[in-house]
């Protein structure tokens, strides 16, 4: 229905979310840290890398030009040091004080950016951000070659936050989110894995900045208002939070759906109502999938070999005699 | 090796909740920590394990001052508690629970998650075929795949008991163990703790309103009233000690000396 490069493009993006969501359950499905500043993380990683490589024409007050290889890991790192700037204080605090904190850190980032114009060029944005392989491949086949890095930098999110989640240390992360008490009567140093996991989201989001700006081709402060945070994690609920493959799955969906509602042929008087309705179609789906599939599409417990749902009889029941079975006492 | 408590005073507010308490705990004793509600034993515990630090006074196991250390320290030292409520890692099955207790600091980073040492999967495998062990010994390897929160009341308590000893202590605290534990099944538990204690030479501090399962498993109890350590000394003399049985009482009107729930519940319990 429409031409192959739009869905392309709409794939790309959609791999881009899916990273993001995948790094998002990292800390905040296993390791219970609700990080509503996504989007703060994603601007640093994104500038770090854009300085890092802007031409020097563009009047930047610091463009040392490096190579898109080095800038790239760089720009992860430093996202990774923001977020430790970010999380040391706000891991004091709990759930909802937790949530308001990361969000505020996000806008005091772009808040920063648009102030520190000499350096960022401010509200003016930079333009043509420089790609891999552009000099090979051009035009309308450089959209394939996109794919094929935002494809490979899903893959690689998966691998690694799929080893993360199998692991003793996801696995503590979950227990310490489940009852962070008696995990530090085992000994645990819960504060201490946390901040880690935050630090370890961070290089995540930001070594996945780049690609979402090959994507955009130029960045501007607005591109990191909240909105994306929520996408990033209405993808993730809808996926399935705590599971392994639910970022994946859910911004796919999202994504794509996204897109494809705006691909509905109305007559163009209308095209404002279209427009208009495309959050409220995008919040019934979120409702439809939360209604028939709380758990998102996978869910934590499938991925976690707790096996099919026992009832609560037959767990009871098959049980001998046991030394404290019952609750009479 | 022993838990000394000396002069230890928590207050909240105005509240007096533990008073001066001293007391020594050798480790390889069952000790017992009786006292009617709000007599402030889980404030002792809370400020034993560094949940709620105490106020003044000193705690020390072995050679090493305690009080004021993060609680995760204190269990690193091999002091391991339970909760009263055993409510557990609710989303881990029992296995998951219990390899948590096991896991090591070194496998527990970023770093130790992406390139899983050898070491770290030794340590895996051995703690698997330990929780294997545990959860046989304690009658519940068929639970080993549920999750937590699908646990019966009885057998979570019997999780949070399994996972202590999956966290190699040394020294057992226990929030009453007995509590939501059907009445015939008592005798077993209490059984059960003082084999498992005495297996591994392990010591333990229990607090419990169920006299008669205390009276039959400690070596030593200790009896708190309003904060302040009331009597000390052996099951059978503190069951025959007037003031405690006032303070269970709230008058001396039984003249044979034995607290009364420890009078009734002995016979039944220990079937």
């Amino acid at each position: 229905m429409t031409n192959p490069i739009f869905w392309v493009g709409v794939l790309t993006l959609a791999m881009i979310y899916s990273s993001l969501a995948m790094a998002l359950n990292v800390e905040s499905g296993w390791g219970g840290m609700w990080d509503l500043g996504i989007a703060g993380l994603l601007a640093a990683g994104s500038y770090c890398y854009v300085i890092l490589t802007s031409d020097a024409d563009l009047d930047m007050r610091f463009a040392p030009e490096l190579s898109m290889w080095v800038a790239w890991p760089l720009a992860a790192l430093f996202t990774g040091l923001v977020a430790f700037a970010i999380g040391a204080p706000a891991l004091r605090l709990r759930r909802e004080y937790f949530l308001i904190t990361t969000l505020a850190f996000a806008e005091i980032i772009r808040q920063l950016v648009v102030i520190q114009a000499d350096l960022t060029r401010g509200t003016l944005g930079v333009p043509n951000i420089n790609r891999p392989f552009d000099s090979f491949v051009t035009g309308r086949d450089y959209n394939y070659v996109l794919l094929g890095i935002a494809v490979a930098a899903a893959a690689v999110m998966y691998l690694v936050t799929r080893q993360v989640g199998v692991s003793p240390f996801g696995r503590t992360l979950r227990a310490a989110r489940d009852n962070e008490a008696v995990a530090l009567a085992l000994g645990k140093r819960v504060n201490r894995m946390r901040i880690k996991t935050f630090i370890l989201a961070g290089v995540l989001i930001g070594a996945t900045a780049p690609v979402y700006l090959f994507y955009i081709r130029a960045v501007s402060p607005q591109l990191f208002a909240p909105g994306i945070t929520f996408t990033v994690w209405t993808a993730l609920v809808i996926g399935g939070i705590g599971s392994i493959r639910g970022g994946l799955a859910g911004a796919v969906v999202l994504i794509v759906f996204t897109e494809a509602v705006g691909l509905i042929e109305v007559d163009p008087a209308h095209i404002n109502i279209l427009v208009a309705i495309e959050p409220f179609l995008v919040g019934l789906l979120l409702v439809l999938v939360l209604r028939f599939r709380p758990d998102g599409l996978f869910s934590e417990r499938s991925a976690f070999g707790a096996g099919n749902r026992p009832s609560r009889d037959s767990a009871g029941d098959s049980r001998p005699a046991g030394a404290t079975q019952g609750s009479g006492g | 090796m022993e838990l000394v408590l000396d002069t230890v005073r928590k207050t909240f507010g105005g509240v007096v909740a533990v008073d001066d308490v001293s007391a020594v705990m050798p480790q390889d004793k069952i000790t017992a920590l009786i006292g009617p509600n709000g007599a402030g034993k889980t404030t002792l515990f809370n400020a034993i394990t560094g949940f709620d630090p105490p106020d003044r006074g000193s705690i020390s196991f072995g050679d090493r001052r305690i009080d004021g250390l993060p609680p995760w320290r204190v269990a690193e030292l091999g002091l391991i508690r339970t909760f009263q409520t055993p409510v557990g890692f609710t989303t881990l099955t029992v296995r998951e629970s219990m390899l948590t207790a096991a896991t090591p600091h070194f496998a527990e980073t970023p770093a130790g998650a992406l390139g899983l040492s050898r070491r770290a999967r030794d340590h895996e495998r051995t703690a698997e075929a330990r929780a294997e062990e545990i959860t046989a010994e304690l009658d519940m390897a068929d639970l080993l795949d549920v999750r937590t929160d699908e646990l019966s009341a009885g057998d979570r308590k019997l999780l949070e008991f399994a996972r202590s000893l999956m966290a190699e202590p040394k020294m057992l605290l226990l929030d009453e163990p007995a509590a939501a534990v059907a009445p015939a099944n008592i005798g077993r538990l209490s059984q059960l703790v003082r084999r498992l204690c005495d297996e591994r030479g392990l010591g333990s501090l229990i607090i419990d309103h169920n006299l008669s399962f205390l009276m039959q498993i400690a070596d030593e109890v200790h009896v708190l009233d309003r904060g302040a350590l009331l009597a000390s000394g052996p099951p059978a003399e503190i069951a025959a000690n007037p003031d405690v049985m006032r303070v269970y009482l709230g008058e001396d009107k039984e003249s044979d000396g034995s607290p009364p729930e420890a009078a009734s519940d002995t016979v039944e319990g220990a079937g």
